[in-house]
């Protein structure tokens, strides 16, 4: 009995230990690779640049986004978009050069568009279906 | 109904498998993205040259004839591969080549062309990788065809094999 006590103990703990690890990872915001050299002494314009990074795809990593990636190519855009805000472009312009040049694919989120409608739309046509069919299953097995 | 409703996922099984199907058997590459800059107009940029004492200024140099543009550097390997592709396209007429130095040490390059033989009728130097930008490159090397009109018709990502080379011979010659 008392090795039992003892066990559960343990479990908890390490339960507990790994649920606040898991927590931590979810709101921690650490993973950037922004150098010192790169950040503005304006901090107004350092937040529009890392939120406009955030949002801007690593084209050689793919699935990174350029606050991420320590690629040469994700700094020269990093810096690119530091230059542009002190230039005083808005945050629309800078999408639209970004875009102008590597398409829609640079966005990590892609726009809707027509020929993105059913990416978009797709997941809650098949939610309301399976729902759907679950009432409908439900109501007559009952 | 119940049979019904079990028909219905069956089929609806079927179509996203023979999707896939249909994905695998076609010739495609996943990993080579679009570029935006297809049928487009040869984006504004100036730079210095390597070899010429004058700045380049894009507007005034792509026009009258077709204009083969390779993004290379020395410290990169399969631009050393396709090297030799470059200098066929250079004894073909009716074409010019321009090269983009891209991230480079010039004396460094100016070895290296002198090595390997130039093909480029003009260098052009991308000391930060700006003009890079310009045109949504990547990764080198990358290689545009720009026809007459100043409107860029092909781009491929990576070094150029004996497949690209007829295939953009096919494009030049489309565009003459």
């Amino acid at each position: 009995m008392k090795m039992n006590n003892a066990n559960s103990f343990i479990l908890k703990r390490i339960l507990i230990i790994s649920l606040a690890f898991c927590i931590t990872q979810f709101f921690s915001n650490i993973s950037y690779t922004v150098e010192p050299d790169e950040i503005l002494q304006n901090q107004e314009y350092e937040l529009r640049a890392r939120n406009i990074s955030r949002n801007i795809r690593c084209m050689i990593c793919q699935n990174q986004s350029i606050d991420e990636s320590n690629a040469s190519l994700a700094k020269d855009l990093r810096i690119l978009i530091r230059n542009k805000i002190k230039e005083g472009s808005n945050d629309k312009e800078i999408y639209k050069f970004l875009t102008d040049r590597y398409g829609d694919f640079i966005l990590l989120k892609p726009p809707l568009h027509l020929n993105t409608l059913v990416l978009w739309f797709l997941p809650f046509i098949l939610l309301a279906l399976g729902i759907y069919i679950v009432f409908y299953h439900n109501k007559k097995s009952r | 109904m119940k049979k019904k409703l079990l028909i219905l996922p069956s089929i609806f099984f079927f179509i996203i498998l023979s999707i896939f199907f249909y994905l695998l058997i076609i010739e495609r590459n996943p990993s080579e993205l679009p570029s935006n800059l297809l049928n487009k107009n040869v984006p504004i940029f100036e730079t210095e040259s390597l070899f010429k004492n004058e700045k380049f200024i894009s507007s005034q140099e792509f026009k009258n004839e077709i204009i083969l543009v390779n993004f290379f550097a020395t410290w990169c390997k399969p631009c050393r591969d396709e090297h030799v592709y470059i200098k066929r396209f250079s004894n073909k007429k009716g074409i010019k080549v321009i090269g983009i130095n891209y991230k480079d040490n010039s004396k460094k390059t100016i070895k290296w062309l002198k090595n390997l033989g130039n093909p480029y009728s003009d260098v052009l130097i991308d000391k930060n990788g700006r003009v890079a930008i310009d045109w949504g490159v990547y990764g080198i090397p990358e290689t545009f065809i720009v026809n007459s009109k100043g409107i860029i018709k092909y781009r491929h990502v990576g070094p150029i094999t004996d497949e690209i080379y007829k295939k953009i011979n096919l494009i030049i010659n489309e565009n003459e």
